[in-house]
């Protein structure tokens, strides 16, 4: 019997601990807060329709593009000018190069692109596991894996779109792009190899969307590649059909294995004469990025007898 | 029983941790600064990348690709003087961000970011203080700063408000007003005193390290414009200030 009571004492009193213990982790944010708990990530809404709103190269993101041999604002290192100089835009005519998307590395930047970002919603858990991107140049269609699903393996398919994850990042969504073609950052050959990685930072704020991206390409920059883009939300705005393109013969004398080159060694002073540039400074590289470089660029063309001011 | 006289003894000692947190005396209020969600200050350099030719020398008269401007707008912009390349009215709040240059940024006491230039050698000050502009209109104009949560203000799907999530992170808005008549670029492209420039300030970091100053702007200008006029420039963050060198404009 006295076995009995104290076998119910002991229960009462483990239940009064227990009851305490739930309470006092309720109550006690300043004690969990250093444990590991796991706050989850804060979801900035993405979805919807966004316009291009950013008025910077506008006659370069859209027709008629980039200038042949106006490699300025890239940090392309020697192999990348090399490819980009030999790069002739007869190139698109041949059966294999018409209607292909834009890559992943490009395709955030022009022509427009004014796009939708869509949800992927598990069936299940109804939990947001992706975003999609869709009316791209060409249907290159992203979608952004946000369920921590890993890369493929490196022998994996590249794709015009590439692989991309996901992740929230103090309310901005980080994009990590992998598996992309070798392909173009610019639409006048300056290249992309299958090797760069491209990191984006997709920001709300309110109705304006502000992308950065990088791109990290070890076989033709010299430093990583930085754009920012900008994007006005646009319920009303509907996604324009895809365009139909059929493949023709658009270079009947173009011998077969001859592929549309400048050979090695050309060079494209063209863009250099019109705006009255030293043809060394539409090159690109590292160091024509910085401030540093507009005292030397005048000292060029000082030197060169073109006017300072253009 | 020894097993639970432990347990109560833990119990009482974590709800007496937890009580006690709750009525520690409330804190000193919080200052912009103290609050800020994200730290801008510190040595920043321009990388141009986009607008390289516009940016990195003076464009030729009568240049203004990719600006909206209106009839009036064009009529200033073909009236300069290329005489007065070099002058002041480049380095105004509407253009100074886009040009090449290196900013230090510093809190001044507890509610005023200073952002200086060292091309131009000009100074803009981020308020938070909701002062009311007065005084004379000037070349930098009357920014008032706060900080915002990514994402908010609350947005609208469908004509209705998406419940916000609790905040985190956050980016400096600043809507500057009180501006004199500037420059969008050295050639005279030109926005008036009747702008405002709303901005937002982020600051992100790559994998290779490498962090990043990105200011998205919106110049809307009602008499030169016939669009907001927006860009978004990035800058690289430096270790210190070795490389400032200020250069002075003309006034």
């Amino acid at each position: 019997m006295e076995a009995h009571t104290v076998s119910r004492v002991t229960r009462t009193l483990l239940a009064a601990a227990v009851a305490l213990l739930s309470a006092a982790s309720l109550n006690a944010p300043s004690f969990a807060q250093g444990q590991a708990q796991a706050t989850p990530p804060t979801m900035v809404d993405l979805a919807g329709s966004w316009t291009m709103s950013n008025e910077e190269e506008l006659l370069i993101r859209i027709d008629p593009g980039p200038e042949l041999g106006n490699f300025t604002g890239f940090p392309i290192n020697a192999a990348g000018r090399q490819k980009a100089l030999s790069w002739n835009s007869t190139i698109q005519a041949i059966p294999e190069h018409q209607a292909r998307p834009h890559p992943a590395q490009y395709s955030m930047r022009g022509p427009g692109p004014n796009f939708h970002m869509g949800e992927i919603i598990d069936p299940v858990s109804r939990r947001l596991i992706g975003y999609t991107i869709t009316g791209l140049f060409e249907n290159a269609n992203r979608t952004i894996w946000l369920d921590g699903r890993p890369h493929p393996s490196e022998f994996a398919e590249h794709l015009w779109n590439g692989f991309s994850t996901g992740v929230w990042e103090n309310g901005m969504l980080k994009v990590t792009t992998t598996h992309m073609k070798q392909a173009f950052l610019q639409r006048n050959g300056i290249p992309s190899s299958p090797y760069a990685v491209m990191t984006e930072y997709f920001i709300r704020h309110g109705n304006l969307l502000m992308m950065m991206s990088q791109v990290d390409d070890p076989i033709y920059l010299e430093e990583p590649m930085v754009r920012t883009q900008t994007w006005r939300w646009n319920p009303n705005q509907r996604e324009q059909p895809i365009g139909q393109v059929e493949i023709a013969e658009e270079l009947p004398d173009l011998k077969p294995g001859d592929v549309p080159h400048y050979p090695l060694g050309t060079r494209h002073p063209e863009y250099a004469d019109a705006n009255g540039l030293p043809f060394e400074a539409t090159l690109g590289g590292r160091d024509t990025l910085y401030p540093e470089y507009v005292d030397r660029l005048r000292e060029m063309m000082r030197a060169t007898d073109k006017k300072g001011s253009r | 029983m020894p097993l639970v006289v432990v347990c109560i003894a833990v119990s009482v000692t974590i709800v007496d941790r937890a009580v006690s947190a709750q009525q520690t005396p409330p804190a000193t209020p919080r200052t912009p600064r103290s609050s800020a969600p994200v730290d801008l200050t510190g040595n920043w350099v321009s990388v141009v990348t986009e607008e390289w030719l516009w940016r990195m020398t003076t464009p030729r008269k009568g240049d203004y690709t990719s600006i909206p401007l209106s009839d009036e707008g064009r009529r200033v912009a073909d009236l300069w003087d290329p005489s007065t390349d070099g002058s002041c009215k480049a380095y105004g709040a509407g253009g100074l961000m886009r040009i090449p240059t290196r900013l230090r940024i510093a809190w001044r006491g507890d509610d005023t970011l200073n952002v200086e230039t060292d091309a131009g050698q000009q100074t803009r000050t981020l308020r938070f203080d909701r002062a009311p502009a007065t005084g004379a209109r000037s070349l930098q104009g009357h920014s008032l700063a706060e900080w915002e949560a990514i994402g908010g203000p609350p947005v609208l799907r469908n004509g209705r408000a998406i419940g916000a999530a609790p905040p985190q992170g956050g980016a400096l808005k600043v809507v500057t007003t009180n501006l004199t008549e500037g420059w969008l670029r050295k050639n005279g492209v030109a926005y008036s005193e009747s702008a405002s420039l709303l901005e937002y300030w982020d600051r992100v970091a790559f994998p290779n390290g490498d962090v990043w100053l990105i200011v998205t702007s919106v110049l809307s200008d009602p008499r030169y414009l016939v669009n907001d006029y927006t860009t978004s420039m990035h800058f690289k963050r430096e270790a210190d200030g070795s490389k400032w060198r200020p250069t002075p404009c003309r006034a």
